[in-house]
């Protein structure tokens, strides 16, 4: 059985138009699903990489002082002794700085003293039970020794040297490339040195929309209070986290009346908070394309509907003249076929063009041929499912209509 | 006759229900998609004043350490101005409106009784509240007479209102500030723009300003911002005179320049005042004084999020996609009335009066669509602010702006609908006026 | 009133040439009552399309009422085609989705007449088609005689110079046929010219004079009698329809 393609064909190229505009259909279609889908996979990735922070345990406290009588460190201490007392706490801190939160302090850091500071890295100031409180792995080196951990910076001692820093593996390949960072010294803004003490790895920063969120330092020293106030960490046990959180509340809320709890919130909050773009664009990106598709399948299905409501007599003739139902549906089928060919085509071309802009414009990957390969075979699907029910019509034409002439 | 092709047009829509509707629902979902997408590009496109950008200008001058460009952006010039610089061109009056500014932490408190918290500060001068078009809840700016004798007067954000009065009507009322009594002059609304574009210290995840203080107060009361200080040059600073006198950093300026005259006339203004101070020895460096609107103080800042245009774009795609289908539709649509067109052009109809006819229907058609469209944009816009509202990118202010739908938008979302539409009926109207009347007045 | 000279009207199809009028020549009078008629494929359809001006022709002369067409626009022509020129097709061509009504006011709304205008020459075509009653039916509510004489008030309700009628009885039982052709004959005695396209030669013998049509061209000319005129009046005739 011959498919008889190309009178469908010469038929087909007599009365262009209507192919024409379905064909266009489909490659955008296919332009856009291809491009999108793969858009959406990239940020779902960032979404899901890891942070090296036990994100999901973490609790947030926010804390400042209400009058003079506040002693930051004194609070600290008494606080965070509570704080690991708690049944379901695994550890405590206070951190200056809240990672995965979008904001935060960068500071440059060089090799040389008279070094170009040209880039500034994400800080954090840590105490030695930091890297617990957050489930930071300790890759090499040694973690900040208690002694080692600075008092608060105040308004008059703002510019105090920092002897020694732990980084991030990211930062260590970045200051020192193929190198072993551990032990290496370097210079802040004023020329002052500090030594590398031990490197983390992996762990994420604040700024987790920059092209580098995991070049992180971290210092040894008791939150700065003059800017903002002072942030409890508080880990928990897989699952204890929502009850530990309403019972510090609570207790917190309650003791120490120099001291005010701003609010109490996971760290997962901070990291959805700033990944909301993201899964807005996400979401955008998805339900645009699947209008697309929706249109396009929607136009493809009125327009086969009505190319076939206009050859109810040539379909009745070929009825009469011995064509079984089967071989209408083939002919629609195939002739539809035909065009959502040509438009997956021009949809390829289209596609991989949008996608190499795409990548010359918004620093995107190249697109990975996995995604045009499975996007021309949906839209060819889908093509052809929208002309299915239009072919059945056309089968049961009645050859009867043939003959009649009015 | 147009009265009677517009009855024709509703006729036709009636003969095809199906059709019909599922071209005005395809033209309007392209028009809500676009429009949407827009809406949702200049309130994220980290423009939270897209509508008067243009017009605001940054001015900053490169003062900066002859051997080693300012660290961050080589080509730049420093963000901010010395005072020197600052109080200077701050004299000048070609601006419609100017600011200068800077933040630092102060302690506030409603009574000198209560406890002092700290409160993130702004001093500036009266113009900044026109200027970045801040919402007042109570009360308003202070007047710019009140900048020079400094008067004691603060401005509230709504937060810090509550805090401090419970949410009431606080105007008139004292509040203390490290220590010094400030009358209210005003209480802001809801507002804070992301990014904060005016000054963009502090990385993304700024800070709310808490109050707001007059600037010509603060340089009186030698108040500093609370960054590390921004210097080059070894000079001796050992009081508040000499760190005015100095080349360090520290101040933002912006200017309102309504139009491009204006514009000139500030940059030469600069320049001016730029030769006159390297004759005296400053500015070793190339001149680079710049105006910087919005817009482009974002990019060169590095801002703006690359997403957005994709996002017009693919509102666009999806538009046409939409067009597109409607031309397939509309063909076939008119390409089945061809009988009773022939019948009119047997009648005496002209091949331009089919044309017309039809082109009105598509007109009719695509009006439906617009006002679908614009129905369903607004909807789904009241939608994502309602969803995202929860979330502090919402809240606050920076997205007030996606109920920016001034007028003039709406205008042009209306004609790029009506226009799209009908310029894709282009094609069927024509076609469906060539055909032959004589072939299709036999075939019945 | 009509003069059609040597006109030719040729299809080409590839390779393939077809006269579908060779050298026609016609002379109508105002006033008269012509049948044309012919076998299937003798070029009537082509000979309706070209004198209706659906068509354009190949060579040879036409002029319609003083005016010559052959080189007219197509705007000029769709002009003179609403004013001159009043169709009856054999499957009446109402629109379905039209009442009576509107149906007549068609070929006027393209004359861009005042409203009251219209309206009294709709009022006048359908009296004389003894359907006033029927303003606002659809045709969907007619019987095929009723249509087809909602047909013929759509034709004379501008007043043409001439009714070009196309089988105009094709569809309709003899019943129905008879009261058509009266209605048409009544016309034509009020002074407009008719011109009929039909392939019955009874029909035909109701027309004062008769050209008949093989393979494009006239083979002869036959003049009858003025008819006999109608027995009953019209009124009542469309009464029992």
């Amino acid at each position: 059985m011959s498919l008889n393609v190309r009178p469908i064909l010469s038929a087909l190229l007599r009365n262009r138009t209507g192919a024409v505009l379905v064909a266009m259909q489909i490659a955008l279609a296919l332009a856009v699903l291809v491009n999108a889908l793969y858009i959406v996979v990239q940020r779902v990735e960032k979404m899901q990489r890891s942070t090296g922070i036990d994100v999901d345990n973490v609790i947030v406290v926010a804390t400042s002082g209400l009058n003079d009588r506040y002693d930051s460190v004194a609070a600290t201490r008494v606080d965070l002794d509570y704080l690991r007392g708690v049944d379901g706490v695994v550890a405590a801190s206070a951190i200056g700085g809240i990672p995965l939160s979008d904001g935060g302090n960068a500071e440059p850091l060089v090799t040389t003293p008279d070094g170009n500071r040209a880039d500034s890295y994400n800080s954090f100031e840590f105490d030695e039970a930091a890297l617990d409180a957050l489930g930071v792995h300790l890759a090499e080196g040694r973690n900040f020794r208690h002694d080692e951990i600075q008092p608060p910076l105040t308004k008059e001692d703002a510019a105090r040297p920092i002897a020694q820093i732990i980084i991030t593996r990211a930062l260590g390949e970045r200051l020192f490339p193929g190198q072993d960072p551990l032990g290496k010294v370097v210079y802040d803004s004023l020329k002052r040195p500090s030594t590398i003490i031990g490197v983390v790895d992996p762990m994420l920063g604040a700024f987790v929309n920059s092209p580098h969120p995991d070049w992180v330092y971290l210092k040894p020293r008791a939150p700065t209070t003059f800017i903002a106030g002072v942030n409890y960490f508080v880990r928990t046990r897989p699952g204890a986290r929502d009850g530990v959180m309403r019972v510090i509340e609570e207790h917190l809320n309650q003791t120490n009346p120099d001291r005010v709890i701003h609010w109490v919130r996971p760290l997962s909050y901070f990291k959805n908070l700033s990944y909301l773009w993201d899964r807005a664009m996400s979401i955008y990106l998805l339900t645009v394309t699947a209008l697309v598709i929706g249109v396009s399948t929607l136009g493809i299905f009125a327009l086969a509907t009505f190319n076939v409501s206009t050859r109810t007599k040539q379909i009745g003739t070929r009825r009469a003249v011995g064509a079984r139902r089967r071989d209408i549906v083939r002919y629609f089928l195939i002739e539809n076929g035909l065009i959502t060919s040509a438009g997956v085509l021009v949809g390829c071309a289209l596609a991989l063009a949008t996608g190499y802009w795409l990548s010359l414009h918004y620093a995107l990957p190249r697109l990975n041929l996995y995604y045009l390969v499975g996007g021309v075979l949906a839209l060819w699907g889908i093509g052809q499912l929208a002309a299915w029910q239009p072919a059945r019509r056309a089968a049961a034409v009645s050859p009867a209509v043939a003959t009649r002439t009015v | 006759m147009l009265a009677y092709y517009t009855q024709l047009a509703f006729r036709s829509f009636r003969r095809n229900p199906g059709l019909s509707a599922l071209m005005v629902l395809a033209i309007a979902l392209g028009i809500a998609v676009c429009v949407m997408t827009l809406t949702v590009y200049h309130a994220m496109s980290g423009n939270p004043i897209w509508w008067k950008s243009e017009r605001l200008y940054s001015v900053t001058m490169d003062n900066w350490d002859p051997n080693n460009p300012y660290h961050e952006q080589p080509n730049l010039p420093p963000p901010e101005l010395t005072y020197q610089d600052a109080r200077h061109l701050f004299g000048s009056t070609i601006p419609q409106r100017k600011v200068i500014m800077f933040s630092t932490s102060g302690d506030i408190s409603a009574a000198a009784t209560t406890p002092a918290r700290p409160a993130r500060t702004r001093f500036t001068t009266a113009d900044f509240f026109a200027m970045f078009e801040v919402p007042f809840l109570y009360g308003g700016a202070w007047s710019a007479r009140a900048d020079d004798p400094p008067q004691p007067l603060i401005v509230l954000s709504r937060e810090e209102n509550e805090k401090l009065f419970g949410g009431l009507n606080s105007v008139g009322r004292t509040v203390r500030w490290n220590d010094h009594e400030f009358r209210v002059s005003g209480v802001l609304d809801d507002w804070f723009p992301r990014p904060r574009y005016y000054d963009l210290n502090g990385g993304h995840f700024q800070e709310p300003d808490s109050v707001y203080l007059p600037f010509a107060w603060g340089i009186a009361h030698e108040q500093l911002n609370d960054e590390e200080a921004d210097c080059w040059r070894p000079e001796v600073i050992n009081s508040y005179p000499d760190y005015l006198a100095s080349d360090c950093v520290w101040l933002q300026m912006w200017v309102e320049l309504p139009d491009a005259s204006s514009r000139a006339r500030m940059q030469a203004f600069i320049d001016g005042y730029w030769a006159e101070q390297r004759k005296g020895g400053r500015f070793e460096r190339p001149r680079n004084n710049r105006l910087t609107t919005v817009g482009q103080w974002l990019r060169d800042r590095e801002v703006v999020d690359n997403d957005n245009r994709l996002l017009v774009g693919l509102g666009f795609a999806f538009l046409a996609v939409c067009l597109i289908n409607t031309v397939g539709l509309l063909l076939a649509k008119f390409l089945n009335g061809a009988a009773i067109t022939g019948v009119r052009r047997a009648l005496g109809a002209s091949r331009r009066q089919v044309f017309i006819q039809h082109l009105i229907e598509v007109g009719v058609l695509s009006l439906l669509g617009a006002a679908l469209g614009l129905g369903l944009a607004a909807l789904g816009l009241a939608a994502i602010h309602h969803l995202y509202a929860a979330a502090h990118l919402f809240h606050r202010g920076g997205y007030q702006e996606l109920m920016h739908f001034d007028p003039i938008g709406v205008a042009w979302a209306l004609a790029l609908a009506v226009l799209a539409t009908l310029a894709a009926g282009l094609y069927p109207a024509w076609r469906v006026g060539r055909l032959p009347p004589a072939v299709y007045l036999k075939s019945q | 009133m009509l003069k059609m000279k040597d006109v030719s009207k040729i299809y080409r199809a590839d390779l393939i040439e077809t006269y579908a009028l060779r050298s026609f020549s016609l002379e109508v009078a105002a006033g008269e009552f012509v049948a044309v008629t012919g076998p299937s494929g003798s070029g009537k359809t082509t000979f309706l399309n070209v004198a209706g001006l659906l068509e354009t022709f190949d060579s040879g002369s036409y002029e319609l009422d003083g005016t010559d067409v052959h080189a007219l626009s197509d705007d000029a022509r769709s002009r003179l085609r609403n004013e001159r020129i009043g169709f009856i097709f054999q499957s009446f061509n109402l629109i379905p989705d039209l009442n009576v009504q509107d149906n007549v006011d068609v070929p006027l709304r393209y004359r861009r007449l005042a409203t009251s205008d219209r309206r009294e020459r709709i009022q006048s075509a359908l009296e004389l088609v003894g359907l006033a009653a029927r303003m606002k039916h659809m045709p969907s509510q007619l019987s095929g005689g009723q249509q087809q004489r909602v047909a013929i008030a759509r034709a004379i309700a501008g007043d043409p110079a001439f009714l070009l009628a196309d089988e105009p009885t094709g569809n309709l039982d003899s019943l129905m046929a008879r009261q058509v052709m009266d209605l048409l004959e009544q016309i034509n005695d009020m002074g407009t010219t008719i011109l009929l396209v039909t392939h019955d030669p009874e029909l035909a013998q109701r027309a004062q004079r008769n050209v008949h049509l093989v393979d494009g061209q006239v083979s002869e000319l036959q003049a009858y009698e003025p008819r006999v005129r109608a027995a009953a009046p019209l009124g009542e005739t469309a009464a029992r329809a």
